[in-house]
């Protein structure tokens, strides 16, 4: 690497950078980067998708800091992020754990708890749909076959609680990728570290937090991190399952400006929305890895 | 020898002449909805087999979308100019979006010259008008809202038909004692909603008062009384019991709503009346108890009890402007609006907007008395989602499913609507 | 003694609540799947079927299905293999070559990840029909591609900056060249997070939906999951029929998954993911 100046052309990095960058930076550009540009140019008019674009300088801008149905969409949006954040990764651990051991019943549970996550959304909405049905559902049918009729609920149609009915069926979709991966995780960290804390007198618990979950943490802060992100742009079972409704009550960003753009022919004002849910995302999610990445750093300073 | 002769003369002969009907082949995409067999995904399909026998030069490629994502692939086609040569939509504030985009063909001539004008009533024709030119014809269903009630419990309880308000809650009041829901209705979708409320507009104020807020004429707004008085009759339904458990999430699509009145836990169901159609090709035991009454009048109220809400077409064919091969495209929409199509329409339980002597060709007992309150009634008031633009008919939709949910006052409602109108008009 | 007792009995309740909580709603679905239309709406939910009704599967069968699943598993496998490769080439230079912009330009990919898809639906579509690929199942593999790739090059890069030095170092003092080094020591390495990469991305292109809505018109194009929403507007009423579809469409991965889960869970280990 030091005698780069005699390295013949074809071994120089710039070149080989260049050369191995080219097929993702091909794709990239093509399909991601140029729209965002695109996408910005569209929020400065008013345009139903079709016709004539009529340039209104940034007037979708400050129609969208006073429309309360993109803050409401915001606030859900958050609620996703740190729900998905508490109940996915815990469980996701939680499991792995208890797989964790060679009992004779760990090694069917490993296969079926995974099931849900080999569903696509399309299909997992389509069967949530009929297990919150209001009268042929299986949730209220069993409440009320064992006589709990004051727990029947409106389970989608409640603005109450239809967001979290939607999470709820997001964390059964989920939880088994958090757990295959800290299962993976888990797997590598070496048997001998348990059995010195044991000489040592440490009940599980406290090896629990004094290695497993340090090791872990790597992996704890990725998965966070993929949470994060997903949630923050998450579409396919809200969209399904509820359309964001009733009254916007589990509306998420990238649903309104689905809506927006496509059902009520405002792509003006839907690619408003869009620039704003990727600005909102590449600053949060930036604050969040940069400060992950510090507190993993002064752990392993300690 | 001979006969290997006769084959390769066979063989080339029918290359070659698949080669030159190959030559002038037109290819025509024809885009639409119905993927649900039924009254008109019989009727198209067997339009093109006849179109596509008569011309075997011209091949049609039917399109059927998921409902749901229809507005939205046709728009993006459009947004990329690419649509298709042949596409429906619902006629009235949608269909004069794409106009004012350059995206339809104006087809008053090629109507004319077809012969094909006046297969449509005029009464139809008229959503697919602008600017007294022909963008669009009509070719589903003359359909109207109704009240369908199960004939069966109503006589269980000894119920009479409402026909005043009063009496409406008079028979809710008796269906609920006895845990039966009143109206099986399925709000996700928010045009089912949009229903009631449109009738009680009706019922108060009468017809003007949609058409003066619309038009913006005679000082008409979206906040006046009658909206708001709607809006309070609409919530006094809903505190009342009228709605199942859960309809503000149930969706029409997907028959939520009728599997209510299919199981007997509902005995009412406000929808078009393609429902007849719906539910004979669902669930024919049913039929033997299944009929229906026009929606009460308000004690006091300004509108005629006979007015109806509804769409004398329900879907619009156009034909697009960049299409290559318009002529054939008219030609094509000659075949979905004859005499053979409109047969085909009635022995499936619809009332078709086009051809002759409708009413007489009707013989099933039912499909004549939905006939009969149809051609009956002197207002049929255009679904307010496709009068109005389509970013108004959202909002019109939005705050209508949110009364529904009592989440806003009747005088919020209406008065987010008047603004929505106002931004509307002062952008144009 | 009697801790540990209760303890173990704790744990088995988990697990046994677990199970049902991830296993009934599948349980229900084939249940479901074997009823009558008007069965299922007379009966409880969880009621056994009067008689098992497989005409539901054969319908289903009968509407396409086959061609659809085949459609999807191809164009999911092809794009996972472009990822990989794509995803792969990039993350070492990334990760193994210090160079000026190297932090801007893996900020950048890893910024992706935050692009809203839908977003990108109207210049894609233009950017389809412009390369003549609109209605086939080629146009879906450049959104599928790109779209994954910014997580694919975060896990990726993630895990080997982690891969230790020394190997490649040795081997460049041998003379070996950046692509040898890539191919012949990092890849083998980083064969648990390229497991990873693959089973994510598998999974969430095969079934993907709003790109194979806009992109494809066909019905001979359309991947499983258009055809599981076509049923579902083809059949609103027969929720059995829906629910033999959405059987019918589950169980594939599941085989596969049941077949291969020793492999995947040890191609994940070593520690895939790692920061």
């Amino acid at each position: 690497m030091k005698k780069l100046e005699q390295l013949p052309w074809y071994r120089r990095e710039n070149f080989v950078i260049s050369l191995f960058l080219i097929p993702a930076a091909f794709f990239f550009v093509l399909y991601i980067v140029a729209p965002i540009p695109i996408s910005f140019y569209y929020s400065l008019f008013r345009w139903d998708g079709i016709g004539q674009k009529i340039f209104i300088g940034f007037q979708n801008w400050s129609e969208l800091m006073r429309d309360p149905v993109f803050f409401r969409a915001l606030k859900n949006n958050f609620i996703l992020v740190v729900v998905s954040i508490i109940v996915q990764l815990p469980f996701g651990i939680g499991l792995a754990l208890l797989l964790n051991g060679g009992r004779w019943w760990t090694k069917p549970l490993k296969t079926i708890y995974v099931l849900p996550y080999l569903m696509s959304s399309v299909a997992i909405g389509m069967l949530w749909r009929y297990v919150y049905e209001p009268t042929f559902g299986l949730v209220n049918m069993f409440l009320e076959a064992i006589g709990k009729y004051h727990w029947i609920q409106d389970w989608l149609g409640d603005p109450k609680i239809v967001l979290y009915s939607v999470i709820n069926a997001i964390n059964w979709q989920f939880i088994p990728f958090y757990m295959i991966l800290f299962m993976a995780a888990m797997t590598a960290i070496p048997e001998e570290l348990y059995e010195a804390a044991k000489i040592d007198g440490a009940s599980p618990w406290k090896s629990f937090w004094t290695i497993t979950i340090p090791l872990l943490m790597p992996t704890i802060t990725n998965a966070a991190t993929l949470s994060l992100v997903g949630s923050l742009k998450y579409f396919d079972l809200i969209h399904v399952l509820s359309g964001g409704g009733p009254s916007h009550a589990s509306e998420l960003l990238a649903t309104y400006m689905y809506k927006r753009s496509f059902h009520h022919f405002r792509m003006g004002y839907g690619s408003t929305i869009a620039v704003a849910l990727f600005t909102i995302g590449v600053v949060v999610s930036s604050i969040f890895m940069r400060s992950a990445r510090r507190k993993e750093y002064e752990g392993s300073a300690l | 020898m001979k006969k290997a002769t006769l084959y390769l003369l066979v063989i080339s002969l029918l290359l070659g002449s698949s080669l030159s009907v190959y030559a002038q082949q037109v290819n025509l995409t024809l885009w639409h909805i119905h993927t649900n067999e039924g009254a008109a995904q019989y009727t198209i399909q067997d339009a093109i087999r006849r179109f596509e026998a008569d011309y075997p030069n011209v091949k049609i490629e039917e399109v059927q979308i998921i409902n749901d994502e229809y507005k939205t692939k046709l728009m993006i086609a459009m947004g990329a100019n690419d649509e298709p040569d042949i596409f429906m939509s619902w006629g009235g504030g949608p269909l004069e979006t794409y106009i004012n985009a350059g995206k339809v063909w104006d087809m008053t001539d090629a109507l004319n010259n077809e012969g094909i004008y006046d297969n449509f009533l005029p009464v139809a024709l008229d959503l697919g008008v602008v600017n007294g030119r022909v963008y669009g014809v009509p070719i589903v269903n003359m359909a109207s809202a109704l009240v369908w009630y199960r004939t069966d419990i109503f006589e269980r309880f000894g119920l009479e038909v409402p026909t005043t308000y009063s009496e409406l809650l008079d028979v809710m009041e008796v269906f609920n004692k006895n845990n039966i829901t009143p109206f099986a209705l399925a709000n996700a979708n928010k045009w089912t909603g949009s229903m009631y409320f449109m009738y009680l507009v009706d019922r108060v104020a009468g017809p003007e008062e949609f058409y003066n807020a619309m038009m913006r004429v005679n000082g008409g707004s979206f906040a006046s009384e009658g909206f708001i008085k709607a809006g309070e009759y609409l919530q006094d339904l809903v505190r009342k019991g009228a709605f199942p458990r859960g309809f503000q999430s149930m969706d029409e699509d997907l028959a939520q709503s009728r599997n209510l009145l299919y199981t007997e836990r509902a005995a009412m169901y406000l929808m078009g009346s393609w429902a007849y159609g719906t539910i004979k090709a669902e669930n024919d035991s049913m039929l033997e108890h299944l009929d229906f009454f026009v929606f009460p009048g308000i004690d006091g109220g300004k509108g005629d009890p006979s007015n109806l809400v509804g769409t004398p077409g329900d879907n619009y064919f156009s034909i697009a402007q960049k299409s290559a091969h318009k002529e054939y495209a008219a030609k094509f929409l000659g075949y979905l609006s004859d005499d053979t199509a409109a047969q085909m329409l009635i022995d499936n339980g619809h009332i078709p907007p086009f051809g002759s002597n409708i009413g007489e060709r009707i013989s099933d007992p039912m499909m004549q008395k939905i006939y009969g309150a149809v051609s009956g009634s002197d207002t049929v008031q255009l679904w307010y989602d496709q009068s109005l633009p389509p970013e108004l008919a959202q909002v019109h939709l939005d705050t209508t499913q949110a009364l529904f949910g009592l989440e806003m006052t009747p005088e919020e409602a209406a008065k987010t609507m008047e603004e929505a109108a106002k931004r509307y008009h002062n952008e144009k | 003694m009697l801790k540990k007792g209760v303890k173990t009995l704790l744990l088995y309740c988990f697990a046994f609540l677990w199970l049902v909580i991830s296993f009934y709603p599948f349980i229900f679905m084939v249940n479901t799947s074997l009823k009558g239309r008007m069965e299922f709406l007379m009966n409880p939910v969880w009621a056994a079927p009067d008689r098992f009704l497989y005409s539901n599967y054969l319908k289903v069968i009968e509407g396409g299905f086959f061609r659809f699943f085949f459609n999807s598993v191809g164009v999911a496998a092809v794009s996972v293999f472009l990822i990989l490769l794509a995803s792969s080439l990039a993350s070492y230079v990334l990760s193994r070559i210090r160079f000026r912009f190297s932090g801007l330009i893996y900020g950048a990919f890893v910024a992706g990840m935050m692009i809203p898809i839908h977003i990108t639906l109207i210049p894609v579509y233009n950017l389809t029909k412009a390369l003549g690929i609109y209605d086939s199942l080629l146009a879906l593999i450049g959104p599928y591609v790109s779209f994954s790739l910014p997580i694919s090059i975060f896990i990726l890069t993630g895990f080997m900056k982690d891969v230790p030095m020394e190997l490649e170092e040795a081997a460049f003092m041998d003379g070996a060249s950046h692509f040898q080094i890539y191919s012949k020591v990092l890849l083998p390495l980083s064969k648990p997070a390229l497991a990873t990469v693959a089973i994510y991305n598998f999974i969430m292109l095969w079934n993907e939906f709003i790109y194979a809505l806009v992109l494809l018109t066909s019905k001979k194009n359309w991947n499983l999951t258009m055809g599981l929403w076509n049923f579902q507007g083809q059949y609103s009423i027969d929720i059995p029929l829906i629910m033999a579809t959405l059987t019918l469409a589950a169980l594939p991965l599941i085989l596969i998954y049941v077949f291969l889960q020793e492999q995947v869970i040890k191609g994940m280990t070593s520690g895939a993911l790692k920061g």
